[in-house]
């Protein structure tokens, strides 16, 4: 059935000229991004781009830069179900014998196959880069923080598994863009806003974005070169959401996977109870 | 005789309007049944409902016995209102996802666009395809797997009448191989010509159902005229043969029962001394027939 509803996908997504641009454009941006830095020429006391490039830094850069464009896998999510509904083939689809559960499992395998496909886009990348800069080749070097990686893909399932849910309810391509978009900002800053930073780190666009954090090293020179006369920081970057917030690793990404378990679970829920 | 579906007290509503009210009937094995209603009586509505895309209301249904299965909806064929395709495809590869779907062979995409006069297009896109091309392709997509049972909602909209025979043909041969076909129409001709069975449908409500040949049946009516016209009129309103009389301008109508014909009524007339002066036979309408029932 997996096989089955994996070819029915593939027929419905490779055919669809706005897969292919997207997946095009979010590839090139990608390459785009880490080849332009390697070329800017900066360095200040204990840091060079040099090292972004290299293991084991590169495993925190690579995925950091490809999460910005994440938001375009989950409108490639966004576009490829709204378009079930517009064109009513979720209905047709139902009617030429799917069960309702097997339209949410056909795109849980949309999703899974575009976060394997960027996966394995970033770990060419990773390697290719890593390989040509890096100083140190051992394999705790190389292979160290590959993990990070993974991490990076249980994110693009949180962004399109949200895009999804979010394309369920909405049942329009532009409305749910429009909303995926807004619920990034400002509706849960402002919803996070309300509560006591303790509580605004357990937020799901929260916990998702920070699965990959800016790396520490950046963190850390961003805030040395914008300091008050008192030298504290000028700039709450932690309360704007751009620093690592000390929420521990494992928590962060456990968190992460019950959100995508929850959306899932909503998505199947009211495509069983709606009409299509 | 096997059943195949089973309707028992379905309803359904779409917010405040009862589109089906307490909808009942059976459909067995090899009948060619229709759902005939004006629009808006629930044809629609209570095919989606059947096929698993709404959910009812109230009552339920079973496929072959069971409640809808996997294993039932591989053995129908549907087509449900409008002809639901991936604009951006093929007609060959969303056929594709039909058999896909289907556990079909390849080979049997390709004889259902041949049924349906459309080889010649399977690497045409489906958005490019004119209303009538769109409707046979639905039609090509029914015939995926060589199901058991085919479901058509109105599946000649939109043809134009080389279509609408060709489609009229291919439910025929269908009919023929033996196969269930369950047929949602507002065109009594195409219910009358195709059906075995008939449902009709009023406001969401069942009217009437049984065999086409009982339930619209062609009565002979004769218009008469003769020496006393209101003496006549009450010696034919007590005579057996007449089903029932009514006047109309200098006419008397009178519709006769089954097997009696006009020349039974001229001799009857003249037996009991009435020389008729005008004698005109007419067949009454399904149409006017079909009207009669709905606006019952």
């Amino acid at each position: 059935m997996i096989k089955k509803l994996f070819q029915i996908e593939k027929i419905k997504a490779l055919s669809y000229p706005a897969f292919k641009t997207l997946m095009i454009i979010h590839f090139l941006l990608f390459f785009l991004v880490v080849l332009v830095v390697s070329q800017v020429q900066f360095s200040m006391s204990g840091f060079s781009i040099k090292k972004l490039y290299q293991f084991p830094n590169i495993w925190e850069f690579f995925p950091w830069v490809a999460s910005w464009f994440n938001l375009f896998l989950a409108v490639v999510v966004i576009l490829l179900v709204g378009n079930e509904f517009s064109n009513r083939t979720f209905r047709q689809n139902v009617i030429d014998g799917l069960s309702r559960n097997d339209l949410v499992r056909g795109k849980l395998i949309l999703i899974f196959s575009i976060a394997v496909y960027t996966f394995f886009i970033v770990f060419i990348a990773i390697m290719l880069f890593g390989l040509i800069n890096s100083d140190d080749y051992s394999m705790s070097a190389i292979f160290g923080k590959s993990y990070l990686l993974l991490i990076y893909f249980i994110q693009a399932l949180g962004y399109m598994s949200l895009g999804l849910l979010i394309a369920v309810i909405f049942r329009n391509n532009a409305l749910s863009i429009i909303m995926f978009i807004l619920y990034f900002f400002p509706i849960e800053p402002i919803i996070r806003w309300i509560f006591e930073s303790h509580t605004r780190r357990y937020f799901p666009i929260k916990i998702i974005s920070n699965l990959t954090p800016m790396p520490e090293f950046l963190t850390m020179t961003s805030e040395s070169t914008i300091t008050n006369s008192s030298g504290k920081s000028a700039l709450d970057l932690q309360e704007m959401g751009l620093t690592i917030e000390p929420l521990p690793v494992g928590l962060n990404v456990g968190l992460a996977v019950v959100y995508i378990i929850v959306f899932i679970a909503i998505t199947t829920y009211l495509l069983n109870r709606k009409n299509l | 005789m096997e059943k195949i579906l089973e309707i028992n007290n379905l309803s359904k509503n779409y917010g405040s309007l009862q589109a089906v009210r307490n909808i009942s009937f059976s459909i067995n094995k090899g009948e060619v049944y229709g759902l005939l209603g004006p629009n808006g009586s629930g044809k629609t509505t209570t095919l989606a409902v059947i096929m698993g895309v709404l959910n009812a209301n109230g009552g339920d249904f079973a496929w072959f016995g069971q409640a809808l299965q996997k294993e039932a909806r591989q053995k129908i064929g549907a087509l449900i209102e409008t002809p639901n395709f991936y604009p951006y495809l093929t007609l060959f590869e969303n056929l594709q996802i039909v058999a896909k779907i289907k556990n079909a062979s390849e080979e049997s995409i390709n004889n259902a666009l041949g049924v349906a006069n459309l080889l010649k297009r399977k690497h045409t896109n489906f958005g490019t395809l004119s209303l009538g091309m769109k409707q046979r392709m639905a039609i090509a997509s029914v015939l995926i797997g060589d199901p058991e049972v085919l479901v058509l909602d109105e599946p000649t909209n939109g043809l134009d009448p080389e279509g609408f025979a060709e489609v009229r043909n291919i439910i025929q041969l269908q009919a023929a191989k033996g196969k269930t076909i369950i047929l949602a129409s507002h065109i009594l001709d195409e219910v009358e010509k195709v059906c075995s069975h008939v449902a009709i449908l009023k406001s969401g409500e069942l009217i009437s159902n049984g065999k086409v040949g009982e339930l619209l049946t062609t009565e002979d009516i004769v218009y008469i005229q003769g020496e006393n016209q209101d003496e006549l009129f009450t010696v034919l309103d007590s005579i057996d043969m007449v089903s029932r009389v009514s006047r109309l301008e200098d006419d008397l109508v009178v519709i006769l029962k089954k097997p009696y014909t006009a020349s039974e009524l001229n001799k009857l007339c003249f037996e009991k001394g009435f020389v008729l002066s005008k004698i005109i036979l007419k067949k009454q309408s399904l149409e006017a027939q079909f009207l009669e029932l709905v606006k019952k």
